[in-house]
């Protein structure tokens, strides 16, 4: 893995490109010199074997002379004397061939000198012999000397010869060897030459293959995410820009040019025609801010609206940044994102808020007629009853007393129901805001409350230490006011009733009406009580608006304290439940969300 | 400039009792409260003047010897409330008694026939009186309230405040701030 | 000083017949030596207060709605008038609701009187707020602090 991390690195890729090269020049020299010296070589042995020609060459001149003469002698015919000065001219040639041939080299110099100096003396005595020839009755002691003479001449100069020869084929068998291992010697470096050129050309390709390879995956992902942004701005509904603060040139993307409701690329790119889209203060005010970013380099953000060709508004917000682009010249990129949803939105919320608060204040005024305007007439129905029974009590019969109590009870239920009622719609209306509230001073506030009827019913409440939360106060203060005194309209006749107030801690998560209450995320807070209970099964029922449980008259009620209660808790996200056992009591348990 | 007063009534009173007698030359000594020994023989214009120019004060000389001795049951029953730094350990009617050297059962009696009241329910009325002083005055707690007015806990104090005035202590502090409030603006 | 006996002049200002009806009523049942003068509407009861001629009256019972003046418009005409200032103003009202309750005292109102839905809660309530008012001027009590709800 090392080598592929180094074959990938470029740095040494060039160093072992730049050796490869310098091995490949230092081969190639030496494969140059071998050649030379192989020329060279090759020359020699040519020289060599010339030259072993010509000295054959001059042998068998003598040759052919002796054999001229022999014949002449013989026959005394002079027609084999005929071509003895065409051999005389010819070995004068060999002798200026072989002195060319072994101009380079003394030794043979010498010997080839030698040599015509005996040549010279043969001839000398070819002459001699022939003149002794020619003469009629020639002394055959003389021709026989002459001829021995000549002939023992030839026998040395072919002796000079063949040694001449021999030295030479000597050394032309060390030059044959030599030239052998040269010969050898150049295959291999032309062979290192080949394969390390091959190697080098392979590796290179190799590479070049895997680079391209790579740039063309890099454009090919480039080309993809082009396209992908392209599409993204169109889904997502923005365009972009871009000014290089050097050419002073604009390039807006096609969807630039779709925000504004015509086709890509369809004007040129330059604010001023951007501008005739604008409305006419927003173009004033953002060519201020921008043109004042571009001294300053300071990121821009300015909203502004268009009117589209075919009439509609669009509030678009601009906002652009400085950067550099690859060639260092200072660019600025922004991007052009439509706000007109969000901006409508916010103004269908307002209409939407002024619309609830016109509820509101519609629900309050309700809210004052049953208080007031409703409460009057039952009063004096009341009123009345009681002057009834007062003034003319002795005149009615049993019956008619019993008539005037039932309306009078009547009157009286309808009172409490639209007192409750009253309470009811205040814990419904919304926009009430939430604030920190100490529960402890709060419940001592509602002890002072309630003081009489706890003395009077002589009942003890404990109040534990509770949780600041952030609540609606009078919600809240309503909230325990219903609970405790409910509890004391619902205690045991001879029994002092005890009310219990305390936060308790979620040990394990509870499931309350399906949602799950933690330590970590809610209060608990215990309204517990040892008053009459009633069945757990009706534990849920007892939260419904208007449903009551005790039938005895004796517990009066409307039924609709415990619904205001769950409406409170419900207000501030959290949850009410109770556990209760006729007889035993009932111990109500309320969560609060933590946070805030 | 706002300045916030705080008054003590009966010595104002009886400040204003020596002004006024000594201004109509008046020998007099003052005994216990509510009571002056007279040491001259005084003519009945004499005592009309005197009479009138204390009337415009609030102090009115009592000539009927019941009424004299309902004044007396209040002025002491007021004396114990105000007066005190801390109610009396012993029961009311001992020290009732005791202060006035009347039987308690005759003091209670003569008291309801000629003010419709029980002493209980007066006593009451003037320890919420100066539960509601001392709540103006905003230098003590609630709890410190309770406890120099003898109540056993604050719960029983606002409990019986609640009773004899209708309002919670707290709702009755709220709406002393905002008259005070009102009377700023008004200036 | 004002002693039980003296006769005790109570005025009334309430637009309600029946209301007032039912208060002469009681009243007249409690026997108290007292004199009473109704009012049924404000400008009724401001112009009496304004004749010069007459003699302080000790309680006046105020009922909040009234057309025209209302309760309140009263309370602060007579308040803003220091000829009044010994004359304890009972509120007399349907509504139960702290904010108004609240808002009568800080006016100068003394007491705050729910309408009774009973004959007898009435007379009960008429007699508990005359012997307030009596014990009030009888025992010196502090006019700043003097305000009861009932």
């Amino acid at each position: 893995m090392k080598f592929l991390r180094l074959y990938k690195n470029d740095q040494v890729f060039k160093i072992a490109l730049g050796i490869a090269i310098i091995v490949i020049g230092y081969i190639a020299s030496v494969f140059y010199s071998k050649m030379q010296k192989l020329d060279d070589s090759v020359e020699l042995i040519a020289t060599s074997n010339q030259t072993q020609l010509e000295l054959e060459k001059l042998l068998s001149i003598i040759s052919n002379y002796e054999t001229y003469l022999r014949s002449y002698i013989i026959t005394k015919d002079e027609a084999y004397l005929k071509n003895r000065f065409l051999d005389r001219g010819e070995i004068e040639r060999n002798f200026s061939r072989l002195n060319k041939l072994t101009a380079h080299n003394p030794i043979m110099v010498r010997d080839i000198d030698s040599l015509k100096v005996m040549f010279d003396t043969r001839f000398a005595i070819f002459r001699e012999t022939l003149t002794v020839a020619r003469i009629k009755n020639a002394d055959k002691q003389a021709l026989n000397d002459l001829l021995l003479k000549g002939t023992y001449l030839t026998n040395k100069m072919r002796e000079h010869v063949y040694r001449t020869i021999n030295d030479e084929a000597k050394k032309l068998k060390v030059l044959n060897e030599s030239h052998q291992f040269e010969l050898k010697d150049s295959m291999i470096s032309a062979f290192l030459l080949v394969i390390l050129s091959l190697l080098i050309l392979l590796l290179s390709f190799n590479r070049m293959n895997s680079d391209i390879n790579e740039l063309q995956k890099a454009n090919d992902e480039l080309k993809f995410l082009n396209h992908s942004f392209n599409n993204a701005e169109k889904v997502a509904n923005f365009g972009h820009w871009k000014l290089n603060l050097k050419t002073n040139t604009y390039i807006f993307s096609d969807n630039f040019y779709r925000l504004l409701g015509v086709e890509p690329q369809s004007f040129e790119a330059t604010p001023e025609n951007v501008s005739k889209f604008m409305h006419s203060e927003d173009f004033d005010y953002a060519m201020k801010v921008h043109l004042e970013s571009l001294q300053t380099l300071e990121p821009t953000s300015v909203m502004i609206r268009y009117t589209l060709p075919n009439g509609d508004l669009k509030y678009i917000n601009s906002v652009g940044s400085f950067m550099q682009n690859s060639k260092g010249e200072q660019v600025k990129v922004g991007v052009h994102y439509d706000l007109t949803e969000q901006y409508k939105k916010n103004i269908e919320l307002e209409d939407n808020n002024r619309e609830l608060q016109a509820i509101n204040e519609e629900l309050e005024s309700f809210n004052n007629i049953v208080s007031h305007d409703l409460q009057e007439p039952l009063r004096k129905i009341q009123m009345f009853i009681s002057r009834l029974e007062e003034k003319e009590g002795s005149v009615l019969s049993e019956q008619g007393k019993d008539y005037f109590a039932k309306i009078r009870a009547a009157a009286n239920r309808m009172q409490s129901l639209m007192i409750d009622l009253v309470n009811y719609t205040r814990t419904i209306k919304g926009g009430r805001t939430f604030v920190k509230t100490n529960l402890n001073s709060l419940l001592e506030q509602i002890l002072h409350e309630l003081a009489l009827n706890i003395e009077d019913k002589n009942a003890q409440v404990t109040v534990g230490n509770l949780p600041t939360i952030k609540a609606i106060p009078f919600q809240i203060e309503q909230l325990f006011i219903n609970l405790i005194t409910n509890s004391l309209k619902y205690s045991k006749e001879d029994v002092q009733p005890k009310i219990k107030i305390a936060a308790q801690k979620i040990t394990e998560t509870e499931i309350v009406h399906g949602k799950e209450m933690t330590e970590k995320r809610h209060h608990k807070i215990i309204v517990s009580d040892n008053g009459i209970g009633f069945r757990q099964e009706y534990a849920d029922k007892i939260f419904v608006l208007f449903q009551r449980l005790e039938t005895d008259s004796k517990y009066s009620g409307t039924g609709l304290g415990l619904a205001i209660c769950k409406k409170i808790v419900e207000n501030h996200n959290g949850c009410i439940a109770v556990k209760s056992k006729p007889g035993k009591g009932s111990e109500f348990s309320i969560y609060f969300p933590k946070n805030n | 400039m706002k300045l916030y007063i705080k008054y003590d009534g009966i010595m104002a009173c009886r400040v204003i009792l020596q002004e006024q007698l000594e201004k109509h030359e008046v020998k007099y000594q003052l005994l216990d409260l509510g009571e002056i020994e007279i040491d001259e023989e005084i003519t009945e214009e004499r005592f009309a003047e005197v009479q009138e120019s204390l009337n415009r004060y609030g102090i009115f000389i009592l000539n009927n010897q019941k009424s004299q001795l309902i004044q007396r049951i209040k002025d002491a029953i007021v004396e114990m409330v105000y007066e005190r730094d801390k109610l009396p350990s012993t029961t009311i009617s001992h020290y009732l008694s005791e202060k006035l050297n009347f039987s308690y059962g005759y003091i209670a009696n003569i008291f309801s026939e000629y003010t419709f009241t029980s002493i209980e329910n007066f006593i009451i009325i003037q320890k919420i009186e100066r539960a509601k002083k001392l709540i103006v005055e905003e230098e003590l707690t609630l709890t410190e309230i309770s406890y120099k007015l003898n109540y056993s806990s604050v719960a029983h104090l606002s409990s019986q405040f609640k009773k004899v005035t209708g309002l919670t202590p707290s709702m009755f502090k709220r709406i002393i701030d905002k008259r005070r409030l009102l009377v700023n603006q008004v200036d | 000083m004002i002693t039980h006996k003296d006769p005790i002049h109570i005025l009334l200002a309430d637009d309600d017949e029946d209301d007032r009806n039912f208060f002469s009523e009681a009243l007249a049942e409690l026997r108290m030596t007292n004199k009473v003068t109704l009012f049924k509407d404000g400008k009724e009861l401001m112009d009496y207060l304004e004749r010069p001629d007459i003699r302080m009256p000790h309680i006046l019972f105020l009922d909040l709605n009234m057309p025209g003046k209302t309760g309140f418009d009263c309370l602060r005409e007579i308040r803003t008038n220091p000829r009044f200032k010994e004359l304890s103003i009972a509120i007399y009202s349907t509504s139960s609701a702290e904010k108004d309750i609240e808002e009568t005292f800080v006016g100068g109102a003394n007491i705050y009187i729910k309408k009774p839905n009973d004959f007898s809660k009435l007379k009960k309530v008429i007699k508990d707020v005359v012997n307030i008012n009596w014990q009030f001027h009888s025992s010196g009590l502090n006019k700043e602090t003097f305000f009861f709800s009932i």
